[in-house]
């Protein structure tokens, strides 16, 4: 299954290439984790916000994460991308390894995570250019690409996030003016356009109406396939809509993980019941 | 409990409002009569001559006042080509790379004590480290006094401008694995395009009338502009010198020269609203 999912990807790559990707795809096909976190810490200049996270990120999986507000699920997260790293005064701990090697180590090169880990966040973030060049903007750095391979790849990541046919007559229009739930999928085109292996979504649907919000909901569930997707979420049945594991987030600690519908129905833990009964939070 | 009578406040009420909107309606007549006496008497200055000939001798009719306005001009033109990029530049530092450090700290309040320093301070300083030194007065040294006010100005618009471009902006382009430089130019600038373009007009407008920092560095002269290495023509020294001369046709040139820098204010306001109202759209 995994292979061929890996299918049309591998379109993109030569004959030599194909062979190395199936076999890599084999390889982390035996490997279930993608993401694993040990003993992760982290910290807002004195404050702790995270205490020993432990956590396993299951490859080509969706992974839901859950919580009451300020209990740590997007500090979480942006751990795996580094991106708290804007901010002087925050310090992660611990160690994050993303198959196998420590991103937090300093020597892990930060502009190759990145690549590999695509993030998407809660107000969509068009840059202030056309729809175009948004997409463009990650493959432009990363790769050298000829006029119309850059054309072919930006129709790629547009048909991938759904919005191909809502947008190709106006490539050249400024992304600002798209509707909210477009500008969110740009988001992810973009995201998706430089060849991720996981995408972090940071509650890629509360600041989106209803209708928008299930076509992302939709994509999330396609997108499973090829990539490994961690989803903040305050929406409880989204949680349970997209996600196949899902954690527990409280107080900075992950209180219960495991697979979304065992959560749901029979969390081991009474504070995973009571805020899933909305007792709390 | 006893009511209190509401005529009182009505009263007071109808008062404040009263003389708010006389206060407002004041500044708007003052600068409104200033304006008007400058047009009445400066156009009558305005003539062809005036855009292409230069000054007479006193007593002689006729004469105008192209020598200035070209020396104002170029004068402005070469502070603003030092002043802009290096405005910028420390603006950039101010909001982006070096936010919060006690380097952008001390930059800031310098820059705050720079803006508010008496302009014929800053013509006394460039009197002495370049006009004494060289052993003459020249336009170079008119140029950098005035360079010397914009850079400030420019420095602290552009750190505002920038800090208003929400970091959600930045965060976006850094998980895609961009480098701060680009983040920068790329998106951040684009963003606060407008801003940046009001900030410089703001600046230019500033120094286009100053005049004490020129009569000790460039002078005047009532000649064509030359080099910049010799005294220079400019109009804010002619006014000032040919307003308070005894004769009628100077003090009318002198009325011209002040119509015309204030439409050139005027006009460098106006596109600095104008821009900001862009950005608004």
């Amino acid at each position: 299954m995994k292979v061929l999912a890996a299918l049309p990807r591998l379109q993109l790559l030569s004959a030599a290439a194909a062979d190395e990707a199936v076999a890599t795809v084999v390889a982390k096909a035996e490997a279930p984790a993608k993401i694993v976190c040990r003993q992760v810490n982290f910290f807002y200049g004195d404050h702790q916000a995270l205490f020993d996270n432990n956590l396993e990120i299951n490859r080509n999986q969706v992974t839901a994460i859950i919580g009451p507000s300020g209990c740590g699920k997007s500090t979480h997260i942006r751990i795996y991308n580094r991106i708290y790293e804007l901010y002087p005064d925050q310090r992660a701990a611990g160690e994050v390894l993303l198959d196998g090697h420590n991103i937090l180590d300093p020597a892990y090169d930060l502009m190759e995570l990145r690549r590999k880990v695509g993030m998407i966040f809660q107000q969509p973030t068009p840059f202030p250019m056309s729809v175009f060049d948004n997409v463009a903007f990650g493959l432009r750095f990363y790769y050298r690409l000829g006029k119309g391979e850059l054309a072919d790849r930006v129709e790629e990541a547009l048909s991938r996030a759904a919005l191909w046919e809502e947008v190709k007559d106006q490539l050249r229009h400024p992304g600002t003016a798209l509707s909210g739930g477009q500008q969110q999928r740009l988001c992810i085109a973009r995201a998706l356009a430089v060849e991720p292996e996981v995408l972090l979504m940071d509650e890629p649907t509360s600041a989106i109406d209803p209708i928008a919000t299930a076509k992302i909901e939709e994509l999330v569930t396609e997108l499973r396939s090829k990539y490994t997707i961690v989803i903040v979420t305050h929406n409880l049945q989204q949680a349970a809509r997209v996600s196949d594991y899902t954690a527990f987030f409280y107080q900075g600690r992950i209180i219960e993980f495991g697979a979304t519908p065992k959560i749901f129905t029979k969390p081991a833990n009474k504070k995973t019941e009571e805020y899933i009964t909305g007792r709390f939070g | 409990m006893k009511p209190r009578p509401a005529t009182g406040r009505r009263l007071i009420n109808a008062a404040v409002s009263v003389l708010a909107t006389l206060s407002a309606v004041l500044g708007m007549a003052i600068l409104a009569w200033i304006i008007g006496v400058v047009v009445v008497r400066g156009l009558g200055a305005f003539n062809l001559a005036f855009f292409t000939q230069l000054p007479t001798p006193p007593g002689m009719e006729g004469g105008g006042l192209a020598n200035a306005i070209i020396g104002t001009v170029v004068m402005t033109l070469l502070a603003t080509l030092v002043a802009v990029p290096l405005g910028l530049l420390s603006g950039v530092y101010l909001a982006e790379f070096g936010r919060g450090s006690r380097l952008a700290d001390n930059t800031r309040f310098s820059a705050n004590v720079l803006i508010g320093m008496p302009s014929i301070i800053i013509g006394i300083f460039a009197y002495a480290m370049v006009v004494v030194p060289l052993g003459r007065f020249s336009g170079y040294a008119g140029a950098l006094a005035l360079a010397i006010i914009m850079l400030p100005i420019v420095a602290r618009t552009t750190e505002d401008m920038l800090g208003l471009v929400p970091d959600a902006l930045r965060e976006a382009g850094l998980a895609l694995g961009a480098p701060r430089w680009r983040i920068t130019l790329a998106i951040v600038f684009r963003a606060a395009k407008a801003g940046l373009i009001t900030g410089v007009c703001l600046a230019v407008a500033r120094v286009s009338g100053e005049t004490a920092p020129l009569l000790f560095t460039a002078l005047n002269s009532p000649y064509w502009p030359g080099w910049l290495s010799e005294p220079t023509p400019n109009l804010t020294v002619t006014i000032f010198n040919y307003a308070m001369s005894p004769y009628p046709d100077w003090q009318r040139l002198a009325w011209g020269a002040s119509l015309l820098i204030t439409l050139g204010v005027l006009t460098l306001t106006t596109l600095a609203r104008w821009s900001l109202r862009e950005r608004l759209r």
